[in-house]
């Protein structure tokens, strides 16, 4: 049979959600499903795990970039079926995750990988840089205000002895949203890189009426700094369109993603906000966000020296500073931010001061401060 | 008394088709019959779509209810 | 379609990390329009700015979701990537696959796409990126009869549910995570693929409080696995810690020298209840004290584990920044019992959900995700709706300001007076 262009609907079937999980679970993981006793990583990068039965899984992770081909995925598959009776699996944060049975089948696993060049870097366990999870930006997403895949890949080649070592105070998160909208989420980042638009939209009166619904675009803006408007097209003619008030842009974008002849992207608009501090987990101190440090730093492709530079100086700084287990957050929170901004070098400017809603949470309401060099 | 099925997607049609607004939120269709509940009316839309009478349009991260043909879109500019 | 000059890509080719240009020239020997992916992102890199336009309609007949419209702005110099839509496929719960199942996805994909992937995509579905209009619906097709597999979610819709590892890899796993967000997954297919809700809603199951999908921070509705009893000890494995024989934090930071491990230092000492203490070398723990943070049991994986009456804490609205700004999830349901009932149906956690649900569809505004509604008329509303009990674990301190609304009905004799009768006492 076969899709049928002329009879688009013959014998659809829909709705029947992905596969069921178990059949691809290896045989050591489905027979000690819920058994497990403890685990422990026998070296960056390699984890194992004990069942109760005494059964052992080998686990051995391997950074890889989130954009990946159906070549390498193929590759990925001819080590599965080598080393690992055809199963792999992947991690939340990229990384795919080899298993096998017994101590004696990690090291040929790991010398297979090894030989394959640089596309299989063993690491991103305990005290590490995990793999920077991050977004689409220039190779497909349309409201990106930097790269994505570009800039992670000059931080990672930078950060790389980290993700194969165990030597920082705690897990480090890295993570990288190419706009404001954070599609990927970083605000809970140990180091967040987050691309950050700077002009307010423009405005093509010659396309809004074919591209666009005013109201959309009105509703989209968080502030009302999108009001309607009578203008003249490029012809001449009256034409029911848009404006926008600079002073009230936040510079989100959201106006763009409801009316597409409202584009914001800038060459020297556009660049990186950092944010630090944030984590997920509940281990000792409750989840916490990533804080604006740094406002911008321009997109200087194509390896971002300046955005590289200030992610390596803040790991240094606190894998010099911190007490083991403290994660980067709870380093910041017990020196001060004042002691954070001193240590660091980082300099201080207004930006990092909150003038948005909810902004009277991150104001000093005590007489307790550290006299850092900030005060003159 | 609620209108029955047919009826409100004949309301949710008609809105659609001869509203002022070309692209509407499911929330925009309550109103159609003030006494069905937001799934009755979610149902009753995402019909019409099954029908091909409706398209559905998104921005990626909120989608939204044109008639067919009415929706703006890059590919049809 | 021609290769392209890349000067500026080919500076990422350099260096210890994997590098996605060499990937994307290597498979652009297969598929070259891969070429077009690198030509439009150099110049992305000259230009800096994006090259990419997003269409409105596109989708495969009936669903409102799972597929994302692209398009490039300057299709005539890069046919190839003219369209480049995503499509987004629901993931096997963990993301646990065999090279068979792969194997068919990648044939799939060179038949009908690029040949790039997100492996994953935030939310967690395998992402195939870049195809055109046409090929949908023939890809659609394969993918549902020959593949077995579906669509994940996008726009107003539920989107694709995701789990930690949990009890298939973990020894911390307090519910079946996988079974959860399949079964979740499986029942609510319809609001999956077509749009029913004022914005996004997303699920995530994690199986434990150190929470390694980021369910507290993501999700409009997590589920994040405790347990109500005493943590499991192990006073040999205690022992066997303190004097060396294991590596304390299952040997994450086997890297540096840390010193010898010291029991009060990294464990005791940082209990943010300060709910454990040393007798001789007995580890005690006042477990009504303690709050479940996981710190001692991730320090000392081999004699501490979780108690037995395991469940999960549900937790609801978290989202990223855009528009109010960061949320976390605001704990609501402080335990569940995790379980299925004969139907194969978790029917509590379903009752929990669409609780949620009929309120928020009706009361929600156009692009409010939950969390934003639950701000907006406040947790006591939320917590009415949802018929919950309130409690001060709902709460981190009581409220500071005195402006409670009060009912008419909690208030003796009602909000009407009659203001001569008062004037008859208290002149003007």
């Amino acid at each position: 049979m076969g899709y049928d262009p002329e009879n688009p609907m013959a014998d659809r079937i829909t709705d029947i959600g992905p596969p069921h999980y178990e059949q691809f679970f290896p045989p050591v993981v489905k027979k000690n499903y819920g058994k497990w006793l403890y685990h422990e990583l026998i070296q960056p990068g390699v984890l194992m795990h004990k069942g109760e039965s005494g059964d052992e899984c080998y686990t051995v992770r391997v950074g890889a970039a989130r954009l990946i081909s159906i070549e390498l995925i193929r590759e990925i598959c001819d080590v599965a079926d080598k080393h690992c009776d055809g199963y792999v699996r992947w991690t939340t944060r990229n990384n795919v995750e080899f298993m096998v049975d017994s101590k004696a089948k990690v090291q040929p696993l790991l010398d297979d990988l090894k030989g394959r060049g640089n596309r299989f870097p063993v690491g991103g366990t305990g005290a590490s840089v995990s793999n920077c999870v991050h977004t689409q930006g220039w190779i497909h997403c349309h409201t990106p205000a930097t790269d994505a895949s570009g800039v992670v890949k000059a931080v990672m080649d930078e950060l790389f002895d980290y993700f194969v070592s165990h030597k920082l105070p705690a897990q480090v998160r890295v993570a990288l949203a190419c706009c404001l909208n954070m599609c990927g989420a970083v605000h809970a980042s140990d180091i967040a890189i987050l691309g950050v638009h700077r002009k307010p939209p423009m405005i093509d009166h010659d396309a809004i009426t074919g591209l666009c619904e005013l109201p959309l675009a009105i509703s989209a803006c968080p502030l009302g700094a999108v009001k309607p408007a009578t203008v003249k097209n490029s012809a001449g003619e009256d034409i029911k369109s848009v404006k926008v008030n600079a002073d009230r842009c936040m510079f989100c974008g959201n106006c763009y993603t409801m009316c597409p002849a409202m584009p914001l992207a800038d060459p020297d608009g556009d660049g990186i906000a950092i944010l630090v501090g944030g984590k997920v987990s509940n281990s000792r101190k409750a989840p916490m966000f990533s804080k604006l440090v740094i406002p911008f730093l321009p997109n200087t492709p194509p390896r971002w020296p300046e955005t590289v530079a200030a992610v390596k100086n803040i790991l240094e700084t606190y894998a010099k500073d911190a007490r083991k287990y403290e994660r980067v957050g709870e380093w910041a929170a017990r020196i001060g931010w004042e002691k954070f901004f001193e240590k660091t070098g980082i300099p201080f400017t207004i930006k990092s001061v909150d003038d948005y809603r909810l902004a009277y949470d991150t104001w000093r309401t005590t007489t307790q401060f550290k006299f850092t060099s900030h005060i003159k | 008394m609620a209108l029955s099925k047919d009826e409100l997607k004949a309301a949710i049609l008609e809105k659609a088709l001869n509203g002022p607004k070309a692209q509407l939120y499911v929330k925009d269709f309550y109103a159609c019959d003030p006494e069905a509940g937001p799934r009755d009316v979610k149902n009753a839309a995402n019909d019409l779509v099954k029908e091909g009478k409706m398209d559905f349009w998104s921005s990626g991260s909120t989608t939204m209810y044109a008639a067919k043909g009415r929706a703006k879109d890059e590919e049809h500019r | 379609m021609p290769k392209h000059d890349t000067p500026l890509l080919d500076e990422l080719e350099k260096g210890p990390w994997p590098s996605f240009v060499t990937d994307l020239k290597r498979q652009a020997e297969k598929k070259p329009e891969c070429f077009d992916i690198l030509g439009q992102l150099e110049l992305s890199f000259r230009d800096k700015i994006t090259h990419w336009k997003h269409g409105g309609i596109v989708g495969v007949f009936g669903y409102g979701g799972g597929i994302v419209g692209r398009y490039s702005d300057v299709p005539d110099r890069f046919p190839g990537v003219a369209h480049f839509h995503t499509v987004r496929l629901n993931q096997p719960s963990s993301k646990f696959y065999s090279s068979a199942k792969l194997r068919d996805i990648c044939n799939l994909w060179e038949k009908y796409g690029s040949g790039m992937t997100n492996m994953h995509g935030s939310t967690g579905d395998l992402v195939l990126l870049g195809t055109t209009t046409p090929n949908l619906e023939p890809l659609f097709y394969e993918l549902t009869h020959d593949l077995n597999q579906d669509l994940g979610g996008s726009g107003s819709n539920l989107r694709t549910p995701e789990c930690c590892l949990g009890r298939a890899r973990c020894e911390w796993g307090c519910y079946d995570t996988q079974d959860l967000c399949h079964t979740l997954t499986m029942h609510y297919q319809d609001e999956i693929h077509r749009p029913a809700f004022p914005y996004k809603f997303k699920f995530k199951f994690s199986g434990c409080p150190n929470d390694c999908v980021a369910a507290i921070a993501r999700s409009d509705f997590a589920v994040i696995g405790t347990w109500r009893d005493d943590i499991r000890i192990d006073q040999a494995a205690v022992k066997g810690y303190i004097k060396g024989d294991f590596i304390p934090n299952a040997g994450a930071h086997s890297g540096k020298d840390w010193g010898k491990f010291d029991i009060k230092k990294e464990v005791l000492d940082l209990c943010p209840t300060e709910c454990m203490w040393m007798e001789g070398d007995t580890l005690k723990i006042d477990n009504s004290e303690c709050t479940r943070c996981m710190h001692c049991i991730n320090v000392m994986p081999r004699a501490l584990r979780p108690g037995l009456k395991q469940g999960a804490t549900i937790c609801v609205g978290a989202k990223a920044p855009i528009l109010d700004g960061a949320q976390f999830a605001t704990m609501t349901i402080p335990f569940l019992e995790v379980k299925k009932n004969e139907d194969g149906e978790y029917a509590e956690v379903v009752e929990v959900i669409e609780k949620i649900w009929d309120w928020w569809m009706e009361v929600g505004k156009n692009r409010e995700r939950v969390g934003e509604t639950i701000m907006r008329v406040g947790l006591p509303t939320f917590l009415k709706v949802m018929e919950v009990t309130p409690l001060p674990q709902h709460i981190k301190e009581p409220r500071s300001n005195p402006y409670v609304f009060w009912q008419e009905d909690e208030v003796e004799g009602g909000f009407e007076r009659d203001i001569k009768e008062f004037r008859k006492r208290n002149a003007q």
